[in-house]
Formats: structure tokens, sequence, C-alpha cells
């Protein structure tokens, strides 16, 4: 197990080297000056221009830009956003918010996933079934960003159950109304694979030999045909965790919600590349991190894909 | 258990439909066989003959819907299967009536040890204690000569090969020494000589236990090696009921003798194996009057008109043919 988890840990070390490059690679492609935009129609002399491009390396070839920015993350001088804020503090201050709007919005997507997948899954045909065929195919359909602001308009602005945006109201109050948009944009992935495996379960051969061994009903669904269904959905709800940094990104500017995925959105506009670097960093790490637990978690529930 | 002799398990005109979007399909028509204690009933049939279908039926274990038991019975020592509630059947069927099947790795639950599959049948169906079902299931594994049983009780089924697969499969059908054993082609999906291994052991734990053997093969050789009585099926219908030695001797029925023809032997050695011309045909369009009639090379305009009744030909000999059983017209009981 041990060795297990290392090997995939430095397996991850060129996968994460790749990444940051690419991602380095990708602002650096951008088109614009960092500093001008930032300036806006402000005219800026030329001496504090060229003294900030030289603070933040700006005129130096990619590689060693990326290498400089590299070494500042690893020493942990996270340094200075181009605006003048302490990134560290920014970190300090964002990422609680990120977690907490991430958490509640995955245990929505969760439960709603699980619970309409279980019980479509047990009533097969039945009218939930139906429904949540429907329901999904809706989801499915509607892109994220229509449902965030649908949602933002009709229960902030015209019906004001739940603030409009911004985090003044506190947890959980102002975290509800994007958590359950990420929830809504995120179940019906799951919900549909769950049903689907547990029909697909029902189906197999072991179960009609659990018949055959004159077992009941509840036995066979919790003993043999759940263990067997979560296999795949267990998969999916670690893919889910490790992309709702995605869905933090966009809900977070939604919403005005000063989280890391704001802070991520903020710097790509300035092509703040060293940022938008260290918030990929930090993205990439979950990943491997939810990835590495899935898999552990994998190899408990299921004996095929121990000790490989 | 059981007295020798004893009628276990007596299928009594057992028609099985599916209800499909272009209508039913009868899938098993008027189906009748019995098996007693110590005897081994081969029920032997091409894929989609209804051999399988009309077992699954009788246990309950066939999905309904889309299944449908239009009539007849199955009495398990004079109680029928069909007519009692699921709660009664459970107790009979995986208890006194157990079954094996043909693919043992999709047979067995993947994420369960093959000791705690054996030790459930004790668990649900003699209240044992955990450790008391796992040592049962250590040494029902042993009686089907798994090596080192102790230990391989916590190993999972992909951890087996495919023959070791299948007597896990035996010890946890036999776990409760049942009367009657239905096994769908336990040996379909296994190498020659392990076949010849599995088949042995079947014989031998049937022997200690006398008990009632229904197998579901489509192996004639299987037939020839290991059952006492067999029952010929072809779309759904039953065409012959023999002793095996009699019906591989003498078959009555076309399809039987079609069968046999298409044995490779030593006899046929260098020519070219003779097959029966055609496929069987699609449930949905039976032909009418005798099902076998557009294959058989026999067949004369009055096949086409009914269905031919199983008429004893013989003492403890059955057939559906117009054509072989016109000389003694008694029907079959």
């Amino acid at each position: 197990m041990i060795r297990f988890i290392l090997r995939r840990i430095l397996a991850a070390i060129p996968i994460g080297l790749i990444v940051t490059l690419g991602v380095f690679a990708l602002v650096f492609a951008m088109p614009g000056d960092p500093l001008r935009e930032l300036a806006g129609d402000k005219p800026i002399p030329a001496a504090v221009l060229a003294a900030k491009r030289a603070q933040y390396h700006l005129d130096d070839p990619f590689i060693v830009q990326y290498l400089l920015s590299m070494k500042d993350m690893f020493t942990g001088h996270f340094g200075t956003t181009f605006a003048g804020a302490d990134i560290a503090d920014q970190l300090r201050l964002r990422i609680p918010v990120t977690l907490k709007l991430a958490t509640l919005g995955l245990v929505f997507q969760w439960i709603a996933g699980l619970l309409f997948g279980l019980y479509a899954g047990f009533k097969r045909n039945g009218v939930m079934d139906r429904l949540l065929l429907l329901a999904t195919l809706v989801v499915l359909a509607v892109p994220g960003l229509v449902l965030y602001f649908t949602g933002q308009y009709l229960f902030g602005v015209e019906l004001k159950w739940l603030p409009v945006s911004g985090t003044r109201d506190g947890w959980p109050m102002s975290y509800l109304l994007p958590a359950i948009c990420i929830g809504i944009t995120g179940f019906a992935g799951l919900a549909r694979l769950t049903r689907t495996s547990i029909v697909d379960t029902a189906n197999s051969d072991f179960v009609k030999t659990a018949r055959a061994k004159g077992l009941g009903e509840q036995r066979i669904l919790w003993r043999h045909v759940l263990p067997n269904a979560l296999l795949p959905v267990v998969t999916l709800m670690g893919i889910d965790f490790a992309g709702i940094f995605a869905g933090a990104v966009l809900a977070e500017s939604i919403f005005n919600l000063p989280g890391l995925g704001q802070f991520m959105f903020q710097a790509i506009k300035l092509k703040e590349g060293g940022v938008v670097v260290l918030l990929s960093t930090l993205a990439f790490l979950m990943f491997i991190l939810i990835n590495l637990a899935v898999d552990v978690i994998y190899g408990a529930i299921d004996p095929r894909v121990r000790n490989v | 258990m059981t007295t020798p002799g004893e009628v276990l398990l007596k299928v009594d005109d057992l028609t099985v439909e599916f209800d499909t979007p272009h209508g039913p399909v009868r899938a098993v028509d008027g189906v009748s066989w019995q098996v007693r204690a110590g005897e081994t009933l081969a029920i032997l049939g091409e894929s989609g003959s209804g051999k399988s279908v009309s077992t699954q039926a009788l246990t309950g274990i066939l999905e309904m819907p889309p299944g449908r038991i239009v009539s007849g019975t199955a009495e398990y020592r004079g109680a029928d299967l069909i007519a009692m509630t699921v709660k009664e059947r459970r107790k009979i069927v995986g208890d006194r009536i157990t079954m094996v099947f043909q693919d043992s790795l999709s047979a067995l639950n993947p994420v369960q040890s093959v000791g705690t599959q054996i030790a459930e049948c004790y668990r649900v169906h003699r209240g044992l204690s955990k450790k008391d079902a796992l040592k049962r299931a250590a040494e029902m594994l042993d009686q089907v000569r798994i090596p080192a049983a102790a230990r391989r009780v916590r190993d999972y089924p992909h951890e087996f090969s495919g023959g070791m697969r299948q007597r896990v499969m035996l010890a946890m059908a036999l776990a409760l020494d049942p009367d009657v054993l239905i096994a769908d082609e336990p040996t379909t999906a296994l190498d020659v000589t392990v076949q010849a291994q599995i088949l042995e052991l079947i014989a031998d734990l049937q022997a200690e236990r006398d008990m009632g053997v229904v197998l579901i093969t489509h192996d004639l050789g299987v037939v020839s090696d290991v059952a006492d009585n067999v029952v010929v099926m072809y779309a759904g219908h039953v065409v012959e009921r023999a002793s095996t030695a009699e019906a591989l001797d003498h078959p009555v029925h076309p399809y039987t003798e079609g069968l046999l023809g298409s044995m490779p032997s030593a006899d046929l050695k260098g020519q070219e194996l003779p097959t029966i011309p055609g496929t069987p045909p699609s449930l949905r369009a039976i032909p009418s009057g005798c099902a076998f009639r557009t294959r058989c090379p026999m067949a004369i305009d009055e096949c086409a008109k009914e269905v031919p009744p199983l008429l004893t030909v013989a003492p403890g000999r059955d057939a559906a043919c117009i054509l072989r059983t016109s000389i003694s017209e008694r029907e079959a009981v």
C-alpha cells in the first residue's frame, strides 16, 4: 500500500511539471500587456513601467520566467500581485471561502445524485425514474452559466430568499445559492450513472445466483447489488470532487465570492502568469491527492484491483 | 433425507411466455419431466430451445415480467413451487433445490470472498453464526476437492481458475445438502479435461447424497457420460423422453437422430461430419404443426397440420412425431 502511494506520488511529479509549464505557456501566449491593462487609460511613466517589468521579470525569456516563478513557489516567496496585494495573505483569506463553497456544493451534488440515482435504480421504469430522466436531460442540456444567472435572478433578485452576491451574510447563507447551483449542474451525471449501474448490476448473473440461493430481496440489494453497483459511482464522485474547482471559478465570479476561483479569474484577466501557475498547481495537487484517495478507497472495496 | 427412487421434482405441462414489443413469445410449451432421488436427468437442446427458461421459471429466478408462467405445475415432494408464495419458495429454492450456472466468473459476486458467499447459505437458511458458517464453508470447499481449502476460503472469485471456480459454485450449491441440484450447463465454459473432472465430481457427490440432478446441456457427449434419462427439447417442446441408453441407441424422434448423427466419432473419420440442415426457428415464427418439420428429412404434409402430441412408444419412451408414434397411440403421462 505504501509503495503504491509512493509510486503514485513519484508519477505525479513529471505530470505536475508538464501541467505547470503548459499553464504558464498559455498565459504567456495571451495577447496584451499585463501592466498596461492594470493601469487602464492612465499614462504610466516609462521609468515606473520599466521598474515594474523588472520586478516581475516580464522582459526575461519565457523559460526563465517560468523557472523563477517555480522557484518562488517552492521557496514559499509568493510575492505580490501586480496590483500590490500580498499573495500569501490572499491565499489565507481566499482558501476558506473556496473550501466552504466547494464542500457545500459537493454535498448537494453527491446527496442529490446518489439519492435520485439509487431511488430511480431501485424503482426502475417507475414515475420517479422517468421524472429523473427528464430532469437530468434538462440539466445536462442547459449550460451552467445560464443556470447560475437564472438562479441568482430568481432566488436572489426576484424572490429575495437568498443573498444575490458577496459574503456579507456569512456562512452558510451567502454560500447556499452558489452551492445549490453547483450541485444542480453536477448531480445529473452522478444520478444517471448510479441508476444505470444499479440496473446493470441487478441484471447480472451473480444476482441470479443470489436469487437461486433463496436470499431475500433486501439482502440481495444490500449485499450483492449495491457493493458492485457503487464501484463506478465512487470513481465518478472522485472526478466530481477533483473538478469542483472548475465549478468554483464560475460560481465565485458570478456570485462575487472572494475565493480562489475569483482570484484565478482576475489573474487570468491580468495575465499574471505566476498567480495562475500557483493556483493551477494547487488545483493539481488537490487533483492528485483526491485521485490517490479514490484509488485507495477503490482498492478497499474492489478486491480485483488490490495490489496493482 | 431422500428415499431411493422417490420422485423429488415433478414438472407438469409447464408453459412460459415472454412479453415482447411484438407480442407474447412462447419459450416453453407444455413441458413435463420428473427427477427421482439418485437419478440424473439431462435436458438436452440447442440454445433457445427453452431448457434453461423452464428451470429458471420453476425456481422463480426468471425475470417476471417480461417472463410469465402461463400454465403448469412444478411439484417438489407434492408442493407446487409455482403456486406457492415467494417466501415459501425461498425455503425450498436455495435450500432443498439448488442451482449452478454456466459462467462461474459472472455467477459469483466479484467483491465477496468465496467463503462469505458459501457461508451466506448457512447464515440465511440455517441461522449459523459468522464463524461457524465460515468453518462449514471451508469444509465444503474441501469436499469439492479444492486444495488448501482452509486458506482459499478468504480468496475472491477472480483468484481461482475456471475449473476451481465451478467447484466453488458446486460447494455453494451443495452446502445445505439439497435434494435436487439443477446444473445449468455447468461445464460449457470449461476445458474438456476440466469438464470431465467436474462431471465426475458431481456424480461422486450425487452418489454420496442420493440427490436428484437435473443437468441442462447441449452436449450429447455429456448426456451419454452421466445421464440416466434424457429429455430432448426443441423450440420449447419436449420432442423425446427416454432413458439415455435407449435414446442414444434407438432414437425415435428425427431431431434426436439428427443430433446423434452429427456427433463426431471414430467411424466417421475422414468423412465430412453430417449436420442437421437449417437453423432452429425463431420463437417468434415457429412453423405450424411440428416445429422441426422445416429441417426434418422425412417431413410430410401432415406434419404442418397440428403440433404432434408427446406419445408413449414403448414403456418409459415418449416421442412427439406423428410418423414414429402412430404405431401405438397411448398418450404419455
